[in-house]
């Protein structure tokens, strides 16, 4: 009986072509829609999750201003955007760049300063970019290899050499080797001695692209600079990594008892950053799956309307079904059979097209979506019960039609 | 004991003023292998009679006995069981399912009992084979004539031994030809033991029936047995005998040109009167097919 309902509803929706396909249209657009929008969400998180595991969960970041609210023990209650995008505005000074170094147990530090503006070369000038200062312990702490040359090394902090991000030597000298070149910083001319090799992390933060940026020791460029180029970061690594946050912990406290017990800076680990930035990306994929959402009820509605159609276009089958002794219940059950096979086959129909635009999406972006299975059994669970919950109402009224009127309707 | 037992059936519709009398404290038995025909014009509450005593609908006084068992108070779903169990219908519009081939139409019934596949599938070969449309079974409706089809309905009440075949006028949408198959395998079905109560504004086919009952404006006004075989006069005469005379039609005058009252109407009188007489009889077929 139950599964002759399910029959009966197949070749019923076959038969209507055209209505019924335009019905599950509305179902397969909010599906697919649900489904890519998680999954490309789910893929960028795993892309910065990525990056962010690549630089070392130990990494000890320390910056100025208070824009991570902590509870009792420790653990990232709330995080302002200010910290989680972007350099952020506040700076530090040279006594908190001491205290980091000369901590107990620190292997590598440096402060990154930052200087804002174009830099010229060959008569070429670059404006998109930036220049950091920094130790030469740098590639250690990030862990990025050169593509060519070397970083500059402990002996040369005072001499005005560089080391540039790709993008820089691809716009700057373009087809010539940038090694050898000069790059002229407030007039001052340093010499290219190294190319990173292409950056897929951002250490300092999200949305700092690094392959735009040049990097001079730390002291030369305080001497071009002075002031306008303020340290924005402390980087440091623990020499056990088990120790991270401990020591993080201790600089907290060190730099808050130098600031006159003022906790006026932020000491994060890479590993909270990560949870940070997971959850941020889980409440944005979620609000906008969200949005998404509202065109799978838009679908039910589709769904509900055609139903409402369908029964009083059949207000005669359902007069004779109910004169050869079909029940309530049974005429209720066929056309919510019928609510429901439109709403799966939708799904069925949603969670293929979303496969399909999802290996579209990673071969035509560098987007990689990444359709986990949860996803996929809530869009199937969801096509369901869109079914169930929109088909009741047109179902119910069908069931309720009385016999004699429905077999005078057309007579 | 008689299968049916109606006794003092009313059914009203709508309320104060505007209430209709349908059916006017009707009673009626019907034994078991009765072929009964019903007559009467239209608005007479033979199609109420009939849905009650279907059980498509339900009385709004009386008592209606259907096998032994009171089904006057029986809730939809009770009545509906019922109906499944015990009621065939054949309608004046065939009422086959367009989208559903003969076989599945005819199983129709049997799906609902909860009876599998397979033999429901065989049992409407079974019937579809006694009514002659076995080499018809995977047709679609709208690919037989109408005789055909009619048979084909006419299976499908059948299909689950109902003790009542209810016939709301077989053989109105049929011609001649078609009409004598069809209440030929009524009357094939009335010699195998079947009780058939059937509605027709035709007198010619009262001939299949062993009993008439005429009624009037919500009432039995004749009840008459007859042997098979034979109009009863009064059949022929059915049209006529009761006119159907409305208060508006007094107030329009209409009545003034109705040259004859069931009181006054006489041979004579209509022979005298040729002329006119041809004038309303048409009106009457009019009438007759409206209906």
């Amino acid at each position: 009986m139950r599964s002759g309902n399910f029959k009966v509803a197949y070749k019923t929706i076959r038969e209507s072509k055209w209505q019924s396909s335009l019905t599950m249209f509305g179902i397969v657009v909010g599906i697919v829609s649900v489904v890519t929008i998680v999954s490309l969400g789910q893929g960028i998180k795993r892309q910065i999750v990525g990056e962010i595991k690549s630089v070392g969960s130990d990494l000890i970041t320390v910056r100025a201003g208070k824009g991570v609210k902590r509870d009792a023990d420790g653990n990232i209650q709330k995080i302002s955007p200010d910290f989680v995008y972007g350099f952020g505005s506040g700076t530090l000074n040279d006594r908190d760049v001491a205290i980091v170094e000369g901590s107990l147990g620190v292997k590598d530090a440096t402060p990154i300063r930052l200087l804002n503006g174009s830099v010229i070369a060959d008569g070429r000038e670059y404006g998109d970019g930036f220049v950091l200062g920094t130790n030469p312990s740098l590639p250690n702490l990030i862990q990025q290899k050169l593509e060519y040359g070397s970083y500059f090394t402990t002996g040369e902090t005072s001499r005005q050499v560089a080391v540039i991000g790709k993008s820089v030597a691809e716009e700057l000298f373009q087809e010539n080797v940038p090694l050898g070149q000069v790059v002229t910083i407030r007039g001052q001319d340093f010499i290219v001695r190294g190319v990173f090799e292409k950056f897929n992390s951002n250490p300092l933060g999200q949305g700092i692209d690094l392959n735009k940026a040049i990097f001079v020791p730390t002291t030369s460029l305080k001497e071009v600079a002075g002031t306008a180029a303020p340290v924005v970061r402390v980087l440091a690594r623990p020499q056990n990594p088990k120790n991270a946050g401990d020591l993080a912990k201790q600089i907290s406290s060190s730099i808050k008892d130098s600031h006159g017990g003022q906790d006026d800076t932020t000491v994060l680990l890479q590993s909270e950053n990560l949870q940070v930035t997971s959850s941020v990306l889980d409440k944005l994929t979620g609000f906008i799956a969200a949005i998404a959402a509202i065109s799978l009820v838009v679908g039910g509605i589709g769904i509900m309307n055609i139903m409402l159609v369908s029964v009083s276009e059949r207000t005669r089958e359902i007069g004779v079904r109910k004169a050869v002794g079909a029940t309530n219940r049974q005429i209720r059950n066929q056309f919510m059979a019928e609510a429901i096979v439109l709403s799966v086959l939708g799904g069925i129909v949603g969670i293929i097209a979303s496969f399909v635009l999802n290996f579209l999406i990673r071969v035509t972006t560098d987007l990689t979506p990444v359709i986990t299975w949860p996803v996929v059994i809530v869009a199937a669970v969801v096509s369901v019960s869109v079914g169930i919950i929109f088909g009741t109402i047109p179902a119910v009224k069908a069931a309720r039609k009385d016999p004699i009127d429905a077999l005078r309707i057309g007579n | 004991m008689p299968i049916i037992s109606i006794k003092d059936v009313s059914k009203l519709y709508g309320f104060g003023d505007a209430t209709t009398v349908a059916l006017d404290e009707v009673s009626i038995d019907v034994e078991a292998g009765e072929f009964v025909a019903v007559m009467g014009p239209s608005g007479s509450g033979k199609s109420t009679l009939m849905n009650i005593i279907g059980l498509l609908d339900r009385p709004s006084h009386g008592e209606y006995l259907l096998s032994n068992r009171y089904v006057s108070k029986l809730r939809p779903n009770q009545r509906a069981k019922m109906r499944r169990d015990k009621i065939g219908f054949v309608f004046q519009s065939f009422n086959l399912l367009p989208k559903l081939s003969v076989l599945d139409n005819v199983a129709l019934p049997l799906m609902y009992r909860g009876v599998s596949t397979v033999k429901r599938l065989q049992r409407a070969e079974d019937v579809l084979e006694r009514v002659g449309l076995k080499d018809r079974q995977y047709f679609m409706p709208k690919a037989l004539s109408g005789g055909q089809v009619q048979r084909a309905a006419i299976a499908r009440a059948l299909v689950g031994d109902p003790q009542i075949i209810i016939a709301d006028e077989p053989t109105g949408n049929l011609d001649s030809a078609a009409s004598l198959i069809v209440m030929e395998l009524l009357s094939e079905l009335h010699r195998t033991g079947n009780t058939i109560i059937m509605v027709t504004h035709n007198p010619e086919i009262t001939r299949y029936a062993d009993r008439v009952v005429y009624m009037h404006d919500g009432c039995i006004v004749h009840d008459q047995r007859t042997p098979v075989g034979e109009v009863p006069a009064l059949a022929k005469k059915a049209m006529y005998v009761y006119p159907r005379r409305t208060e508006e039609d007094d107030l329009a005058g209409v009545s003034a040109m109705m040259d004859f009252r069931p009181e006054k109407s006489t041979t004579k009188k209509r022979r005298a009167s040729k002329k006119t007489t041809k004038k309303r009889s048409s009106v009457k077929q009019k009438r007759t097919t409206n209906a």
